[in-house]
């Protein structure tokens, strides 16, 4: 029994871990993680509705 | 450093001589420099050797590197930054988990001091830097590491330059610029949601020429590129001038390409090259395309300025023209007070002028 994680995954845009679980060569179980977060839904909280969609086009 | 010169790549993939200089005279002009360094700028990018560079992204949407890589068709500037060497780059690099970070680490640990970072995103501080893991490394440590044993930091877009999206209010993840994170760094910043890639490969053409980065003002960005203020350079500022706004979108005077000062336009507090270097290869900016500037380069744009689509308040020099209009609306006082308004309109100038 194995675990493996891969971080950074890379040609992707942002940041992602993959960890899996391998028994007798096949993945039995995985886990993806999005090892970044910056609040966006809460930056975008009481502001003019009309800009808004230049904070969240910037995802 | 790498063995091959930048211009014997540059010649194998068909980029003439005539193009080349044609290349080296361009950024001359975006460095507003003299076309006298021309020769300088070819010399150095024929014999310098190519430098290492690795480019992190921290808090950020790859914006910056669209804005490099989203190109129509090649561009010799394209290919000033594809044959740096760029060593490390997530979103574009084939290797992905620890040998990804092997090709980071090589790079800091055998040309320590020699290589250039460039940094993409802002860096959480908040809770120990855990809203942004890369490698189970922490951006801060990250940053610390890379930023503080590199030649020189290049901050692109306004995040890494100033915290940008992340660090508008409440700033969730407590997110700062790269020289708040990492203060000993020699950093140069190129705000802009995202930073003109015409702004990142003069500076390295800049560095490669001449040795050292360019000339910056105090918030660190290089006053090739921020010296200017938009409003000075935007070509409906006539239209401000003569008091000729766009009231409503789509309206008589938005058709006709009026001001959008009355719109939200951010421009009279924004330095940046945009309406000279423009977007898009050239092609068009947002004024140019038809809504206000938002003062994407600006510190803390997000929150300082007002509402996008709220009025600056006061800018100095707005509606002369209506003014001079009232008055000549008189025919027979029309060209004396033409006169007078305009000599008015002379003496403000130069006062408000004077003050900056």
């Amino acid at each position: 029994m194995a675990k493996i994680a891969i971080d950074p995954l890379t040609r992707i845009e942002g940041h992602l871990r993959i960890e899996a679980q391998i028994e007798g060569g096949k993945v039995v179980d995985a886990w993806s993680s999005s090892t970044m977060w910056r609040g966006i839904e809460l930056i975008v909280k009481n502001r003019d509705p009309r800009e808004v969609w230049a904070l969240l086009s910037r995802i | 450093m790498q063995d091959e010169s930048l211009f014997s790549d540059l010649s194998k993939r068909g980029i003439s001589r005539r193009n080349f200089l044609t290349f080296c005279s361009t950024m001359a002009a975006t460095l507003g420099l003299q076309s006298t360094v021309v020769p300088q700028i070819a010399e150095a990018l024929e014999k310098k050797q190519k430098p290492y560079v690795v480019w992190l992204e921290f808090q950020d949407c790859a914006g910056d590197s669209e804005s490099i890589l989203r190109s129509t068709k090649p561009t010799i500037a394209q290919l000033v930054l594809d044959v740096i060497s760029l060593e490390y780059h997530e979103t574009i690099m084939a290797p992905s988990g620890k040998n990804a970070e092997k090709s980071l680490n090589d790079v800091v640990k055998n040309h320590k001091g020699k290589y250039i970072a460039i940094v993409e995103g802002s860096i959480p501080m908040k809770d120990g830097g855990v809203y942004c893991c890369i490698g189970g490394k922490t951006a801060i440590d990250m940053a610390k590491e890379v930023c503080g044993n590199a030649l020189a930091t290049i901050a692109v877009g306004s995040c890494a330059s100033y915290g940008g999206v992340a660090a508008a209010a409440p700033n969730p993840t407590g997110a700062v610029s790269v020289k708040q994170a990492v203060p000993n760094a020699t950093v140069i910043n190129l705000p802009g949601c995202p930073m003109n890639s015409e702004n990142l490969t003069a500076t390295v053409v800049h560095y490669l020429t001449f040795g050292a980065l360019p000339q910056c003002d105090k918030e660190g960005r290089p006053l090739f590129a921020y010296g200017k203020r938009i409003h000075d350079n935007c070509e409906r500022r006539t239209h401000f001038d003569a008091g000729q706004f766009v009231r409503k979108w789509g309206d008589d005077g938005h058709r006709k390409g009026w001001c959008l000062y009355e719109m939200g336009c951010k421009g009279p507090q924004s330095y940046m090259n945009c309406p000279t270097i423009r977007w898009n290869e050239g092609t068009s900016w947002p004024v140019m395309a038809g809504h206000g500037c938002i003062a994407c380069g600006q510190p803390q744009s997000w929150d300082a300025l007002g509402s996008m689509y709220t009025r600056l308040p006061n800018v100095p020099g707005s509606g002369y023209q209506t003014t001079a209009d009232k008055i000549g609306l008189g025919v027979a006082a029309a060209a004396a007070a033409g006169v007078a308004v305009h000599a008015a309109i002379r003496s403000s100038k130069s006062k408000s002028e004077d003050k900056k």
